[in-house]
């Protein structure tokens, strides 16, 4: 080891930090863009079939229904806003708006993950059908686990957050579980036009 | 330097509490022997040698199907291998080698040097990274493990649909493929994530992005097209998966499905991953010409810049893979530029390391007779490649022993040689033992000699029309003798690689002592001791040139004031690295090992029921839940840093 001489002191910097300076905001970052590529993969597949049948949906098989689907996405926009009002009072170390917005985001995903069983039902077609159904079905699905994991992740964090000795690194990690929020909530507004809508005009 | 870390208006006596924090960092970040904590490991170094020593081993494997293949092919008919087992010999060999081994290793060795060259004290999220091992570690157990039941996969590393479908691969080899594919391709991305988040945020004070050894921006280059490439292929295998098992119809042209699909989605990932093992290389090459030509490379920006350039232009030349599947005219011929254009920043590379040497005062060790090797098979490797590129002489030889022979070149040339002048390179900073040069001498020369007698004559195999993947030829083909030719030259390989193993065993045992700083290399790993210490330094350095060994003087600048009775670290800019943050290290757990339990429990079961993901899912979600929940010492630490405030 080199010997050393001191040019600057650091035990002055704080410890918690929120955003792009957090660790946990860039591995979230990391982990949306291995998720999003994914997700794009599903639907540049499901365009790719487009070209091999005549119409879309192909012959005998229905369109899409539109109303829960509609309903799903109303939901998670609105989501998007209560979410926006956690992250902003994580910042300003406000726990209990904190904890309220939480246990609001808690039960719009509860939601949402009900209304994801109603909209594989929507699709109107099965996974083995023919090569539409197998591309709609991989578009959903592959957004579903995901929801499940934030909808995991989001309970256990509320749960935590209600612990009698919550941190300042924890409310950090309500903010970067946020950015993990809106990325999930926004990729699906492309993905449900492609497969909910895009059938009615292509 | 940042507002936010104050100047020391005079130099601090570090002298006098050295020994105190010495003591107390080693405390903190020990590892103490034994088993238990062996399994709980997160120190950056402790994973990424394991991950180096078994993808090591995943090399000795293929390297032993490689050299049953070649004894299988040393004369007309042939009965060692069937055509069976020669099937499954081949696409063991292939998955192993690109995804057992060279994408494994080639990270691996930016997970252990990358922290050590911009002086942070571990990787930025060091669990995480124990997982990935973990998670390869299963993948590759469980693919040897198929392939000792005469399971193993045989439908080729590409695994081309319909052969991998269900119509015409029933049983299970072809779920082993696409399962084995995902474990590694979750290793590869977790470690992509490791790499691009400490590169970004934990950089040494002044390290700035325009100060940034070439290596770590080869494996941030590489990090990135990980990020990007990996999700195709692992996409593309669970489709697959699902044909398979579901009966989805993604590659079935019977229900709208469609075959060339498949080739679209494994290209788009296989082409990058060519530059995903050879991107690093690139960055051995400099670290070690700089080391042994003592001066810094030449065209630094432009070295930078060839490399980004590499990465980008390297998504943009799959289809040259798929010149004989009758694509549309127009679009083949911009695949051809495209992948004639990939040689500009690729030809950059090659004179500015020649400049380099040329200016430099070149030392002929080991490492770089190795560089030296690569820089004339890689040539050989990229003028066959520019010769494919060509739509018209491709077709010739599509499928043919010409394409075996070119991609050997560049595989071997420009990924593997750079890699064995990295280990003679760094293994004395990994185990404070030098390795042999006399040993390491006989096993370049017979390297490199046997790399040659193996796999030119095959380019004249190819022109004379042996095609690749036949188990046996006839007697009347002619194409016996430079067959022959071929597998004495693999013998040779056998034997150089023996020889370094020999190099290795007997170095690590009793070695010459190396020293902190054995060859006067120019970057932050030769500033610490030989190993390295479980914190790599005792205060986070400050850089302030892109050759901070070589230019610090005598007494190296350092910043204080992270704590040493937990595991901190420090947090930098993205751009400049100005100080930030400090951050709180996770202490090691057994939670990573515990979820790649469950994760390998998800993806093993999935081969066989759908109901394998409700069995696997919860079981993985309770993984994540232990791992990440604070309780106990976590817990504790976390209070007494942040009542500092």
């Amino acid at each position: 080891m080199r010997a050393t001489r001191a040019v600057a002191d650091v035990r002055h910097l704080p410890r918690t930090v929120f955003g792009n300076r957090a660790l946990m905001w860039w591995g979230t970052m990391g982990f949306i863009i291995i998720e999003g590529t994914t997700l794009f993969i599903c639907a540049v597949t499901y365009f790719y079939l487009r070209r091999n049948f005549a119409t879309w949906p192909p012959q005998h098989i229905y369109r899409p229904g539109l109303v829960i689907p509609t309903i799903q996405v109303a939901v998670m926009l609105l989501s998007i806003v209560a979410m926006r009002r956690v992250d902003r009072a994580t910042y300003r170390m406000d726990l209990a708006t904190v904890r309220i917005g939480l246990v609001i985001c808690s039960l719009l995903i509860l939601l949402m993950c009900v209304l994801r069983v109603f909209e594989f039902r929507a699709l109107k077609v099965r996974w083995d059908t023919s090569a539409y159904g197998s591309a709609a079905w991989a578009v959903v699905f592959s957004h579903s686990t995901l929801l499940l994991l934030e909808a995991a992740e989001t309970l256990a964090i509320t749960k935590l957050i209600f612990g009698d000795e919550v941190e300042e690194r924890d409310l950090s990690g309500v903010s970067d579980n946020a950015l993990y929020w809106y990325f999930l909530t926004g990729v699906w507004v492309p993905l449900y036009i492609a497969v909910f809508l895009s059938p009615y005009f292509m | 330097m940042s507002a936010a870390a104050a100047p020391v208006p005079q130099p601090a006596p570090l002298h006098e509490d050295q020994e105190r924090v010495r003591r107390e960092l080693e405390q903190t970040w020990a590892q103490p022997p034994g088993l238990w904590h062996w399994l709980r490991s997160v120190d950056h170094k402790s994973v990424a040698k394991r991950y180096i020593v078994t993808a090591f081993i995943f090399f000795v494997l293929a390297g032993l199907e490689a050299a049953t293949m070649r004894a299988q092919l040393s004369r007309p008919e042939n009965t060692l291998l069937g055509p069976d087992a020669y099937n499954q010999f081949f696409t063991m060999h292939g998955l192993t080698m690109m995804f057992l081994f060279a994408v494994p290793i080639m990270e691996a060795m930016g997970l252990y040097f990358v922290p050590l060259m911009i002086g942070a004290r571990n990787v930025a999220f060091p669990r995480l990274n124990a997982y990935g091992y973990w998670v390869y570690l299963c993948g590759g157990i469980f693919l040897y493990l198929m392939f000792f039941m005469n399971t193993g996969p045989d439908v080729g590393w590409f695994g081309y649909v319909p052969l991998s479908g269900p119509e015409f691969s029933p049983g299970k080899r072809a779920d082993v493929y696409a399962q084995a594919i995902t474990f590694t391709e979750i290793a590869a991305l977790v470690g992509s994530v490791e790499l691009i988040v400490t590169i970004f945020k934990n950089r040494a004070p002044g390290m700035t992005l325009n100060r940034m050894p070439l290596f770590v921006w080869a494996m941030l280059v590489q990090a990135f097209m990980i990020l990007f490439a990996m999700p195709w292929v692992a996409t593309a295998t669970q489709f697959l998966a699902m044909d398979r098992l579901i009966a989805t119809h993604f590659f079935n042209p019977a229900e709208g499905g469609d075959a060339i699909l498949w080739q679209h989605l494994f290209w788009f990932f296989g082409h990058p991953e060519v530059y995903i093992i050879f991107i690093p290389a690139l960055g051995f090459v400099s670290s070690i010409i700089a080391t042994f030509t003592r001066r810094p490379v030449f065209g630094y920006p432009v070295m930078v810049l060839s490399m980004i350039a590499t990465g980008f232009l390297g998504f943009g030349l799959w289809v040259h893979h798929m010149f004989a599947t009758g694509l549309p005219q127009l679009g083949e011929s911009f695949f051809t530029g495209a992948s004639m254009m990939i040689a500009i920043p690729s030809g950059i590379q090659i004179f500015c390391w020649i400049a380099t040497i040329w200016s430099g005062r070149p030392r002929f060790t080991v490492p770089f007779l190795f560089v030296l090797g690569f820089v004339m098979l890689f040539i050989i490797g990229g003028f066959t490649g520019v010769m494919i590129a060509s739509v018209p002489f491709d077709q010739q030889v599509h499928d043919s022993y010409f394409i075996v022979a070119h991609f050997h070149y560049v595989l071997i040339g420009g990924a593997v040689f750079p890699l064995f002048g990295a280990f003679y390179y760094w293994f004395p900073k990994m185990t404070g033992r030098m390795l042999s040069e006399r040993l390491g001498r006989w096993n370049f020369w017979l390297f490199f000699i046997g790399m040659n007698v193996t796999f030119f004559p095959m380019h004249q195999l190819g022109f004379e029309g042996m095609p690749r993947r036949v188990y046996t030829y006839l007697p009347e083909t002619g194409w016996g003798d430079l067959n022959l030719l071929a597998t004495i030259g693999a013998v040779t390989i056998a034997i150089s690689m023996l020889i370094f193993l020999i190099n290795v065993i007997r170095s690590y045992r009793g070695g010459l002592p190396a020293g902190d700083d054995p060859w006067g290399g120019e970057t932050l790993e030769w500033a610490t001791t030989s190993p390295p210490p479980h914190y790599n330094f005792e205060y986070p350095p400050v850089v302030e040139s892109r050759s901070p060994v070589w230019e610090s003087g005598g007494a190296m600048p350092v910043v204080t004031g992270l704590r040493t009775d937990v595991r901190d670290v420090l947090v930098t800019t993205l751009l400049d690295a100005e100080p930030d943050s400090k951050h709180r290290h996770p202490n090691p757990t057994i939670w990573p090992l515990l979820t790649a339990i469950a994760t390998t429990i998800l993806f093993v079961t999935l081969i066989f029921t759908p109901w394998g993901a409700v069995i696997g899912t919860p079981l993985f979600l309770l993984g994540l839940l232990g791992w990440g929940w604070p309780r106990g010492r976590e817990k504790r630490e976390q209070q007494l840093v942040e009542s500092e405030a």
